[in-house]
């Protein structure tokens, strides 16, 4: 078997949220991403998925856990360190409106990280560099003096994707990149993406709560639910043979572009919302809203186990139901 | 269809063209700056605005000049005389030229409330910005202390100066009272600054920047400071008048310049000696010019407020 | 059937510093009672200018109606003053967003939001009107409504401040209800149940619908007929049937392909549509989609194309429909 690109172990991220109130974003999740793959998480708001994506290449500091990359624990690696490290993880936002400086040319936003890094010796060797990028993500020269407010939703994602690429990255998480397009964008922007893949050679941890995007571009997905994970599995198996009860009721609940086939389909209704994270209770965090529960759940949160081969779930009652 | 006669069968063949096209962008790009300037251009009060303070600014240097009297010189003969073709504005009652006072009182009140402003600015900055990027425990010490000082009445401030500072004499020196204003003047602005740093902290460029390896110091640089600029000049705009107006009123309570120097605040002061001899002109005058500084500011203030409200663009 | 709703040739522009935007161009659809009619398209093509029209919640200026009309049960919506305006919204036409917070009084206790708007609108006393709104709340399953009548809307979850914006917008039985982007801000299991309760509250209140969305699974699920909208015009038109099954505009055909489906090949490619929408400040004279279309004709680029019934109730407007472009790759169906 492969050697995992990013190993992640039993992460952990609290906030502190007010006095003895600790908001669980994140509650001891574990997962392989191995070279050249895409890694589907999804789930929910407020499910912890984003919070996981920033903890992993760091950018919020970690409560607990450990994430392996190269053979070392990158949580543990000096600040010094930790840049040179930092070059190979990148992330794309969700928002395009908001994650590019409204004050800056597209030239400045996609050469900001080749300027940290000074990586350019003279300023045409930096433009040349940067419309390189541009023509990647199918833009051009034309484009590099404009300001973002310029761009459709789109091509801001584009120029957010050639700033991640600037510095050459192994990995890259995507939060939620597309959450904020237009589908027909969507697929140019997922289609640039996988394309990007195979030219460069990147990895991907794709963060969404759009599933049948998630499948698509996925080759393994996991799911989460008020910070633990769920499910895990090849997303085509995943999708076809749910085992957590959560997974299917969020698979049921993705209406299909087919009215006959929309229409006819039997959906599992969940009902009520997610509960808070905050200071959680012990036991499955799905127990509420699931309608298999039994008095187990609500005492021993179950395991995270390999029912299949490569699948794995936390829930007592699989084989049962 | 009507346009059927003009349909030949050639047209209903295959275009050639890439789908490149599709990605041009036709509106002409504009520059932030004067993106902002365009659109003060279009606010005709606050165009107003501007064009009153570079008057009134031009006319505080000029003005002095052009009378041909100074500010200080007396003439006993010629007390009290209405305004008219000798004196523009009137004689006082030490028989000074008011045109020049008050032009020479404008100069005072104005580089008085610039200079503060400018105090103001250069401490609210730095205090608000730091504030902004320490940790949560610096940042809420460092405000509770703005707060405190904030909630010191400058006026205090300004007696208790101008007895300890004062030169013999009466009076209070400019620089006493650009310091007594100041000293408490900068809270506001660097609660603004505060705000807008820890905002555009959170932001998501900064966090996209911080993703690439950005140190704070970069992300400072590059990030925050640009983007707090336009609330910072709308500020210091609006902090003009108010300095002016403080100052004049303490010139109005016999706590400004001394004399013959004079400010706004002063000459009305003075001229509240001659409303109750039937000379009003000598408290008008210098109202009317107050109150266009101040209108003038705060138009032109309230204008640029509009013109960088990034929601109000496009 | 009875039409609730006649858009006519509507044109919506606005000022700006450039020039003329042209947001919405000469388009014209109804609405029948009970129906549910989905407008769909990408973001600026017009068709949350065009929810607005009807509400007539556009910011004017810069805004403006160039022409036509807006029919609500037989009056033209365009030639009432504001106050009237303002009956109608409180009384026949509900709308929601996909914001709930747009909508909703943040310092206002959620039951004083919808007391106030019956106090205001059918002249009922305070303590019925208390009564109605805990019943409202009720009906779009707020549980406890009351005691959450006495909460405010940040005590709401996302799914449930929608609940009770669509409880705001159905205290006074609409005969019309404009759904803007109800669902796209809430996730998919939140989604399901929103859904299901508009269907409900319409079979239970006959009302209609115009749901404004950019989701084809929500308007397959949905809706009875389709309007599909593009740069500001409508490029085509039909039942729901007709336009996922039938689907004639090669712009609808793209956009049904760009969603991946969940019984999609991992190595299918999905189908995406180069490049970006154009600027309406400078509408093109010819076909709105002709830049981004797979099967263009040098006809296209030029001469703007008429609508082509395909059956009493599906049209759509593309060159490739016309007799002479038989042939043409493209044009089959």
């Amino acid at each position: 078997m492969q050697e995992p690109l990013i190993s992640v172990k039993n992460l952990k991220k609290y906030f502190e949220v007010g006095k003895g109130a600790m908001l669980k974003a994140v509650d001891g999740i574990s997962f392989d991403i191995y070279p050249g793959e895409t890694f589907g998480l999804v789930g929910e708001s407020g499910c912890g998925k984003s919070t996981a994506g920033r903890t992993i290449i760091r950018l919020y500091d970690p409560t607990d856990g450990e994430v392996i990359f190269n053979g070392k624990n990158i949580f543990a690696l000096s600040r010094h360190d930790m840049a040179e490290v930092r070059r190979n993880f990148q992330m794309i936002f969700q928002d395009p409106y908001a994650s590019l400086n409204p004050r800056m040319t597209v030239l400045d936003i996609v050469a900001e990280p080749l300027d940290i890094h000074k990586i350019c010796k003279n300023s045409k060797e930096r433009k040349e560099r940067v419309i390189e990028l541009l023509q990647l993500v199918g833009l051009n020269d034309e484009h590099a003096m404009r300001f973002p407010h310029e761009f459709s939703g789109g091509q801001r994602q584009r120029i957010g994707i050639a700033r991640a690429l600037a510095l050459n990255p192994k990995f890259i998480v995507c939060d939620e990149p597309i959450s904020a397009l237009d589908v027909s964008i969507q697929a140019q922007v997922v289609n640039l993406l996988k394309d990007l893949q195979s030219k460069l050679g990147l990895t991907y941890m794709f963060i969404a709560h759009d599933l049948s995007m998630v499948r698509y571009i996925s080759d393994r997905v996991g799911v989460m639910y008020l910070g633990h994970m769920m499910e895990l599995g090849e997303s085509e198996k995943l999708y076809d043979d749910p085992l957590h009860p959560y997974t299917k009721a969020l698979l049921s609940a993705i209406p299909i572009p087919e009215p006959e086939v929309q229409r006819s389909k039997k959906r599992i209704v969940l009902e009520g919302d997610v509960p808070s994270p905050i200071n959680p209770k012990d036991g499955c965090r799905f127990v509420d809203r699931c309608a298999y529960a039994i008095d187990r759940c609500r005492v021993e949160t179950p395991e995270f186990i390999e029912h299949k081969p490569g699948h794995y779930a936390a829930c007592h009652r699989i084989g049962e139901i | 269809m009507k346009a059927d006669t003009n349909l030949r069968p050639e047209l209903f063949e295959r275009a050639e063209k890439d789908n490149k096209n599709a990605d041009k962008i036709k509106r002409p790009t504009i520059k932030y700056w004067p993106d902002v300037w365009r659109r003060l251009n279009h606010n005709k009060l606050a165009m107003l605005g501007l064009v009153l303070i570079i008057l009134m600014g031009i006319m505080s240097f000029l003005g002095t000049e052009i009378s041909g009297y100074t500010y200080f010189e007396q003439n006993l003969s010629m007390r009290n005389i209405d305004p008219g073709s000798e004196f523009w504005f009137g004689s006082d009652e030490l028989g000074r030229d008011m045109f020049t006072r008050v032009w020479y009182g404008a100069r005072y009140s104005l580089a008085i409330g610039i200079i503060a402003a400018f105090i103001d600015f250069l401490i609210g900055v730095l205090y608000g910005g730091i504030a902004g990027i320490a940790s949560r425990r610096v940042d809420s010490i460092m405000m509770r202390v703005a707060e405190v000082i904030y909630s010191i009445p400058y006026l205090l401030i300004v007696i208790l100066l101008s007895v300890v500072l004062s030169r013999e004499g009466g009076g209070t020196s400019m620089f006493v009272l650009i310091l007594a204003m100041s000293l408490t003047g900068w809270v506001p602005m660097a609660i603004l600054v505060r705000g807008q740093v820890l905002q555009l902290k959170e932001s998501e460029y900064s966090l996209a920047s911080e993703s690439l390896g950005a140190t704070k110091g970069w992300i400072l640089k590059k990030h925050i400071f640009p983007n707090t600029l336009g609330p910072i000049l709308v500020n210091v705009t609006l902090t003009i008048p108010r300095a002016i107006f403080a100052e004049a009123t303490l010139g109005f309570l016999g706590l400004g310049l001394q004399a013959p120097k004079s400010s706004l605040g002063t000459l009305a002061n003075d001229g509240l000696a001659g409303l109750a001899v039937g000379n009003a002109y000598q408290i008008i005058i210098p109202a009317i010019l107050i109150s266009l500084i101040m209108f003038s500011f705060n138009v032109l203030g309230d204008g640029l407020r509009d013109a960088l409200d990034p929601r109000l663009r496009k | 059937m009875e039409k609730i709703l006649e858009i006519k040739n509507l044109a919506v522009s606005f000022k700006t510093f450039f020039g003329e935007v042209e947001a919405v161009r000469n388009i014209s659809f109804d609405v029948g009672k009970k129906e549910t009619v989905a407008v769909v398209g990408e973001s600026g093509c017009g068709k949350s200018v065009t929810a607005n029209s009807v509400m007539q919640l556009l910011p004017m200026p810069p805004a403006f109606f160039k022409t036509g009309e807006i029919i609500f049960k037989g009056e033209d919506l365009l030639k009432k003053s504001e106050n009237e305006m303002q009956k109608i919204r409180g009384n026949h036409i509900g709308m929601i967003f996909q914001d709930p917070m747009t909508s909703l009084n943040p310092t206002m206790k959620v039951g004083s939001q919808i007391v106030e708007g019956l106090v205001k609108h059918q002249k009922v006393s305070r303590e019925e009107a208390k009564k109605k709104a805990i019943e409202m709340l009720k009906l779009v399953s707020v549980p406890q409504p009351e005691k959450r009548i006495d909460q405010y809307p940040h005590e709401f979850s996302g799914g449930m401040r929608q609940r009770v914006m669509i409880a705001l917008a159905m205290i006074s039985n609409p005969d019309l209800l404009i759904a803007d982007e109800p669902t796209t801000a809430l996730d998919v299991t939140v989604q399901a149940q929103i859904l299901d309760l508009m269907k409900e509250l319409q079979d239970k209140l006959d009302m209609s619908i115009i749901l404004i969305t950019h989701d084809l699974g929500v308007v397959a699920d949905m809706s009875d007929r389709v309007v599909v909208m593009y740069a500001g015009q409508i490029v085509e038109q039909g039942l729901t049937e007709e336009i996922f099954d039938n689907t004639s505009h090669p712009y609808t055909k793209k956009l049904l392909a760009s969603v991946p489906r969940l019984d999609m090949k991992r190595d299918e490619t999905l189908v995406s549509i180069e490049g970006t929408p154009p600027d309406l400040y400078i509408p093109p004279k010819g076909c709105a989609f002709y830049d981004r279309c797979d099967f263009a004709m040098k006809v296209c680029k030029d001469n703007m194309p008429e609508f082509t019934h395909h059956s009493q109730t599906h049209a759509s407007r593309c060159w490739l429909s016309h007799p002479m472009a038989k042939g043409v790759k493209g044009s089959e169906k």
